[in-house]
């Protein structure tokens, strides 16, 4: 199924890139599709970095192995699936941490292995499977359908308003639970809300970079910006910009003769390779 | 002091019977006890006596028996401005003094820059705290005095009516726990606010506070801290702590008391 605007946005892209390999549909998608999840990955992996998330979204980027496994077994889309598990366990994280007196850690590890070993029982249930989990362990960016793409679309618009209410809030938050609610935030309204977007940008993002490289799509860009940044508010804007140059030049890159690498991970490298150079302007900052 | 509302109301709040429970232990036993309004108000105890959980009761943020009364606030909870005792943050984070100010008040976000209006509002108060100097340093940059102080310009910047402060000498040197408290003093004369500190340090309870709550999961005893801060009170409350103690167990605790459930200075 084609859609209009995404048509149209993928002539423009062949237009603005005149590159040979920009030509071809699937590269406009698989562009297009970065340029949406790029911008929600960042400013989520900004406060993934800050307020010590990664290992949540570690374990969210894992239920995509119980997402497809239960696709399977149920005869359903792993696309609908998927994204549906990775709420689950999101709410169910912070579900249970409210209620019970577990660390935040031992919670997590605890849903993480869940879904890792769900997903493996199946696998060795229906050997077929694995053919579908290796397509999630690695991402596959360049198959995003124009269906998937109008669902980051709506994913985007929400994950905006929802920033734009909840991003100050998120900092206090973060900082001190008494001390928000003394200020008279709604404390688990935000801490809710954030879990759900997060499960679904980083279930997203499973499907451009994979299982094992979702954390680091998510802080790298983050962490780098944070060596070069003087404030918050700068350092959002720096990871927006480090995410999107990476992820366009992590494309064109893999889609190069000479490279001809996977796309997930050569954004990741790209990613990497930024965070190494901030190590540079950091040390040179300080002295 | 009274207050327009209420003149009749020497207390902020009054706390008759409270009980906390917590997997069948109880953490507060009985507590009745009162904060005068305006005043500077300290609770004592050793850890695990139940300060930070009676603070928690005036939050809201625990469940308890008993009542809990505000008494003379125009709406049924006076606005609180709060100080922990930490902040759990990742000391690399970029956060500055200005933005973690802002972040409490202005509705656009952070990432836009903080706005002028709240600029002009903050500011004047970070000098108040002798801290405007550190506006655009970033939080994890700063020593404990200086983050101290910060948070209290933070709390300062709700204009609150009840102010609770935990521990707020901890983790900074003597001098800068000092020139916290006369901060503190000269703003609550200024600003008129009710105060409430959860201190282990006894000596910025006799420099600082007019009122003490020497708490040992129930009240030992309550008023003034030159007239009930006496050996055997500081022998009750910071005696020996081995879970709940029996009934009876402390000599001169408020359950041996004959009249009332708590001993109140006369």
């Amino acid at each position: 199924m084609e859609l209009g605007f995404v048509s149209f946005f993928c002539e423009l892209i062949g237009k603005v890139i005149p590159l040979e390999c920009m030509q071809m549909r699937f590269m406009q998608e698989a562009l297009l599709g970065l340029i949406l999840i790029a911008p929600m990955a960042a400013v989520a992996g900004t406060q993934v970095v800050n307020f010590r998330m990664a290992f949540f979204s570690d374990a969210i980027g894992h239920s995509a192995f119980a997402g497809v496994a239960f696709g399977l077994l149920c005869s359903v889309s792993p696309d609908l699936t998927m994204p549906l598990l990775a709420l689950l366990v999101g709410l169910g994280i912070m579900a249970v941490k409210q209620r019970s007196g577990l660390s935040t850690d031992t919670i997590i590890g605890v849903f993480f292995s869940a879904v890792v070993a769900a997903g493996l029982a199946v696998v060795s249930r229906y050997p077929q499977a694995a053919r579908d989990m290796q397509m999630f362990l690695y991402g596959d960016i360049l198959t995003i359908s124009d269906a998937e793409i109008a669902a980051l679309v709506g994913l985007l618009a929400l994950f905006l308003i929802f920033q734009y209410f909840s991003f100050n809030k998120l900092i206090c938050v973060g900082l001190n639970l008494q001390l928000a609610k003394a200020h008279r935030i709604h404390v688990m309204i935000h801490q809710y809300l954030f879990a759900a977007l997060l499960s679904l940008i980083v279930i997203f993002s499973v499907k451009a970079v994979g299982v094992l490289l979702v954390t680091a799509m998510l802080i790298t860009p983050a962490a780098a910006a944070r060596n070069l940044a003087s404030s918050y508010g700068k350092m959002l804007w720096i990871s927006v910009l480090i995410s999107l140059v990476c992820a366009v030049a992590g494309l064109l890159l893999s889609a190069q003769d000479w490279m001809r690498t996977a796309a997930g991970a050569t954004i990741v490298l790209c990613t990497c390779a930024v965070f190494c150079v901030s190590l540079l302007f950091r040390r040179r900052t300080r002295s | 002091m009274t207050h327009p509302l209420c003149p009749n109301c020497a207390h902020s709040v009054s706390f008759e019977h409270v009980y906390v429970e917590h997997d069948g232990i109880r953490i507060l036993d009985d507590i009745c006890a009162s904060i005068p309004r305006g005043e500077c108000t300290a609770i004592v105890g050793p850890n695990g006596a139940g300060k930070t959980t009676m603070v928690l009761v005036l939050l809201h943020e625990i469940s308890y028996r008993g009542t809990v009364t505000f008494h003379g606030y125009a709406e049924s909870r006076p606005r609180v401005g709060y100080v922990p005792q930490s902040l759990s943050f990742d000391r690399g984070m970029p956060l500055t003094v200005l933005e973690f100010m802002a972040a409490f008040h202005q509705k656009k976000p952070l990432c836009f820059g903080v706005s002028r209006a709240q600029r002009e509002r903050l500011l004047p108060l970070l000098e108040k705290t002798a801290c405007s100097h550190l506006a655009n340093r970033p939080l994890g940059a700063l020593s404990g005095g200086e983050l101290q102080r910060v948070m209290l310009s933070a709390a300062l910047s709700q204009e609150p009516e009840l102010l609770i402060l935990d521990e707020p000498a901890s983790g900074i040197d003597f001098k800068g726990g000092e020139v916290c408290c006369e901060l503190l003093d000269r703003f609550r004369k200024e600003k008129n606010f009710t105060q409430l500190m959860i201190t282990h340090d006894l000596s910025t309870v006799a420099a600082h506070a007019s009122h003490v709550i020497c708490l040992n999961r129930r009240i030992v005893a309550e008023g003034n801290p030159h007239r009930i801060l006496t050996p055997e009170v500081l022998a009750a409350t910071f005696g020996p702590h081995r879970g709940v103690p029996a009934p009876g167990a402390i000599p001169g605790t408020a359950q041996n008391l004959p009249d009332s459930c708590c001993r109140k200075e006369s």
